[in-house]
């Protein structure tokens, strides 16, 4: 009886530790899990404690602040203090602790001090699967920061977003570039505000070898595969290319050909591929992926070759630029790929940009843009308060400042910028005939973060040809 | 007699051999992360953390300059008696005598060096990683007027007060509920009794997933959602039912005669769950508390849903997925962190691990 007793719970404490274990060892499919929410919190609750510390507002003369703001509207009224001590939540994809997070808090430092209003962030790294969550539960947070154009047009849609109606148009026009509007107008209503982007459409490359070498830097996409093949001459592999990223391996490809179909083909046909009113087996999409093919799939243009592709993380592929001698010599991707680069590395001393140059000079001087835009869910005048501040470059000056990102308001001026780096983008996409965001982040989920990045994959490992893998894309697209 | 002694002995050996075979196997991961914990990010990118190993490299001897030496790079080339052209340069020619020759650099510019493979190791070590995971990492602004402005990142320290906030209610609930039911049912005589336990037997099975969204619609009724209540709450329920059946496999095989006799002395079901079960099942408590502690600490998923993402409330585990930055570029960060949050549940476990050994039984019952 005794022993038995204790074989039975010996087995079932292995059982428990197989069960404990097996959980640990899946914390990938946890992580995908659907998340979600946590409380609103009781504004009303903290409102005596933040009303000691709100500055008094003077009755006649509008307290100075640092930011400019549409007359007559909630953000006036709150900077008189009428709104002090009310909070409002912000949910978003980054967490509140990462830089992400940390540049989002000292960006709304200044609406916090000119208000008295508290902007709670409550965002994580879940955020696709939480929000949906936690608007279906009704808990939707007052403003969300939407890094996905498709996942804010669908909540524009189902209505659960609040038009930005209240805020002028007249405003609105003299804060924003027309071009940048569009993004955050669904069926023709304008829902949601720009906040900041990152440009897509650079091509990074080690200053110093570079300067030594005496490569220039190419106008045009001949002048680039004519550089590519005067450094494969010279004996070196001229491209770092990598496009594995977990789950999201091939998103670097879909970057490519994004830019490729608006160096290759007409802005109509770039917006139809978007909408899935032109097909991926189409001749246009086809020249643009065998445009960046005719690159990727020579050994001699690849570090480590085109088999080292689909294999290498894409942070780690531009580390090949910075030994000495660079292994390669020039890298496409978004502003962002600095915090990747080697500590200690400086702009302008070890590393540079240029614009990827355009193919056909008939579609002029294209750029590739994504970025996050701000929507609400919630309509009250605290709220309104905020969405106003979100039109401002100061709402986007820990990005400014703290460098990464880059404001899509057209009034953000060169002093606001921390590092040359971001503000030398910010001219480039000025500087350029138009701009489109990464296709691939408004199609379809199933299209943009599933088929377009897998097939893509399949293609450049090798494992499938060009027409097999177009025409999987398109049978996954939701008709 | 003898011989037998001896192929017990020679069991005994192939037994101890082969568990520290596979202890070895199983824990080689695990001194990897640890070594690498204390390498700098283009150490851990670019080599392995065996080089803490003695291992042979080429290194380079002297230089040879060939800008006026009048070789073609693009032929086949003799570099000190060894010949090839240059891509296998680039890879590194040997020589007969044990020395390579290797190209650095491009046709034009490059430079050639004579090699010689000597034993070395790399032993430079650093507590950068502790020290931005713990310390958290600082952030610079470059504010308009030109000041540069520091903004020191997260500590660990409140994640370490937030997730034993959660993990030490989330541990002691179930097993004091779970104790109580698992004495109920194997000792006390009360209708449906069979299938109240087959019935929590048969939530063991019932993924805690599916219980995520009806919990939390809830919670937002009852207005606990990113409380530690809710949390304390969502975790006992989730473990309660393995708690309960794990206890009552022990419990219910404790000696019948001991608590006959103290039924006999007029004990109270409380009086003897108290002066008896509960000593008696010590091994089994510790043991379900160990799990229970575990798996709260490692929890992501429950925290994230029933806390939130809430900076105030954020737990280890949060902190360790934050870490790595939104696009995941400090990702060698998650070496040092993995130890920083491993700490504390080893430490329970070191200091609880005696009560899985101890057999508190033996002798107790004198026939």
């Amino acid at each position: 009886m005794n022993k038995k007793s204790l074989l039975w719970s010996m087995i079932s404490l292995f059982v428990l530790a197989s069960i404990v274990l097996a959980a640990c060892g899946t914390p990938a499919a946890t992580e995908e899990a659907p998340a979600a929410t946590e409380e609103a919190p009781a504004a009303t609750e903290e409102a005596p404690a933040a009303t000691e510390e709100a500055p008094a507002a003077t009755e006649e003369a509008m307290p100075e602040v640092s930011f400019d703001y549409p007359p007559g509207g909630a953000l006036e009224a709150a900077i008189k203090g009428e709104y002090t001590g009310t909070t409002v939540t912000v949910d978003g994809a980054f967490e509140g602790n990462d830089p992400d997070g940390v540049k989002f808090a000292e960006s709304m430092k200044a609406f916090e001090e000119a208000t008295g209003i508290t902007v709670n962030y409550i965002g994580n790294k879940e955020f696709e699967g939480s929000i949906a969550i936690r608007v279906d539960a009704g808990d939707a947070p007052d403003i969300v920061d939407f890094p996905q154009p498709g996942l804010f047009a669908s909540f524009v849609r189902s209505g659960d977003i609040v038009p930005v109606d209240f805020i002028s148009d007249e405003w609105l026009s003299q804060q924003y570039n027309p071009g940048w509007r569009e993004f955050n107008t669904v069926d023709g209503v304008e829902a949601g505000v720009m906040h900041r982007y990152s440009g897509k459409s650079l091509v990074w490359y080690p200053k110093k070898a570079w300067d030594a070498a005496g490569y220039q830097v190419p106008e045009t996409w001949d002048d680039l595969v004519a550089l590519t093949q005067q450094i494969a001459d010279d004996g070196d592999t001229a491209w770092c290319i990598g496009i594995e990223s977990g789950a999201a391996t091939g998103w670097v490809a879909t970057d490519w050909t994004e830019d490729m179909m608006l160096r290759t083909t007409s802005l109509e046909n770039y917006d139809a591929w978007v909408a899935g009113d032109l097909a991926f087996d189409s001749p246009e999409v086809r020249k643009a992926i065998e445009t960046w093919s005719s690159v990727w799939f020579n050994d001699a243009f690849v570090n480590g070759g085109r088999s080292s592709i689909v294999s290498t993380f894409f942070g780690d592929a531009p580390g090949g630029m910075f030994n000495d001698p660079p292994n390669c010599w020039l890298h496409r991707q978004a502003n962002f790929i600095t915090s990747f680069f080697p500590e200690g590395t400086v702009y302008g001393e070890d590393y540079g940009f240029f614009y990827l140059p355009p193919v056909d000079p008939a579609y002029g001087k294209p750029f590739l843009v994504a970025g996050d835009l701000v929507a609400m869910f919630n309509d009250r005048p605290e709220v309104r308060a905020l969405m106003e501040y979100f039109t401002t470059p100061q709402s986007a000056s820990g990005w400014l400042e703290g460098g990464g990102a880059i404001s899509a308001h057209q009034t953000a001026t060169q002093d606001m910028y921390g590092s040359d780096l971001d503000y030398g983008v910010s001219q480039l996409v000025a500087g350029a005939t138009s701009f489109r965001f990464d296709g691939s982040d408004l199609m379809p989920g199933e299209v943009g973060a599933g088929t377009f990045w897998s097939e893509i994959s399949s293609y450049v490992a090798g494992s499938k040809d060009l027409d097999a893998a177009l025409q999987a894309i398109d049978a996954s697209w939701p008709r | 007699m003898k011989s037998g002694k001896r192929q017990k002995k020679l069991g005994l050996l192939l037994v101890n051999a082969t568990l520290l075979l596979l202890v070895l196997l199983w824990t080689i991961p695990t001194l990897g992360i640890f070594v690498s914990s204390f390498r700098n990010r283009e150490k851990i990118a670019n080599t392995g953390w065996w080089r803490v190993f003695p291992y042979r490299d080429w290194q380079m001897v002297r230089e040879i300059d060939i800008q006026n030496s009048g070789l073609d790079p693009d032929g086949v080339m003799e570099i000190e008696g060894a010949t090839g052209t240059f891509e296998e340069f680039r890879a590194g020619v040997e020589t007969p005598d044990g020395k390579r020759i290797t190209w650095i650099g491009n046709k034009r510019l490059g430079r050639v060096e004579v090699q010689e493979q000597v034993w070395t190791i790399d032993w430079d070590f650093t507590l950068d990683n502790y020290k931005q995971v713990l310390g958290g990492q600082d952030f610079e602004f470059k504010k308009p007027d030109g000041t540069v402005q520091i903004v020191p990142g997260d500590n660990m320290s409140s994640a370490f007060m937030n997730s034993l906030a959660v993990a030490i209610p989330s541990t002691a609930i179930p097993i004091l509920i779970a104790a109580f039911a698992a004495y109920a049912f194997a000792w006390m005589k009360f209708p449906g009794r069979r299938w109240m336990f087959i019935l929590i037997v048969a939530l063991l099975v019932v993924p805690l997933q599916i219980a995520l969204v009806p919990i939390l619609r809830d919670y937002k009724a009852l207005n606990l959602n990113g409380t530690f209540l809710a949390i304390w709450l969502a975790h006992t329920g989730f473990g309660l039912a393995l708690a309960t059946y794990l206890l009552y496999n022990y419990i219910s095989g404790l000696p019948r005669d001991i608590l006959e006799s103290a039924f006999i002395d007029g004990a109270s079901h409380f009086t003897v769950f108290t002066r008896l079960v509960l000593p008696l099942s010590v091994p089994a408590l510790a043991s379900f508390a160990i799990f229970q502690f575990l798996w709260v600490w490692n929890d992501y998923l429950v925290a994230l849903i029933f806390l939130g993402g809430n900076p105030e409330f954020e737990l280890v585990t949060q902190r360790m997925a934050a870490i790595v930055g939104s696009r995941g570029s400090e990702w060698h960060l998650l070496t040092a962190g993995a130890f920083v949050s491993m700490a504390l549940p080893l430490l329970v476990f070191f200091s609880m691990q005696r009560f899985f050994v101890r057999g508190l039984l033996a002798g107790s019952v004198k026939g």
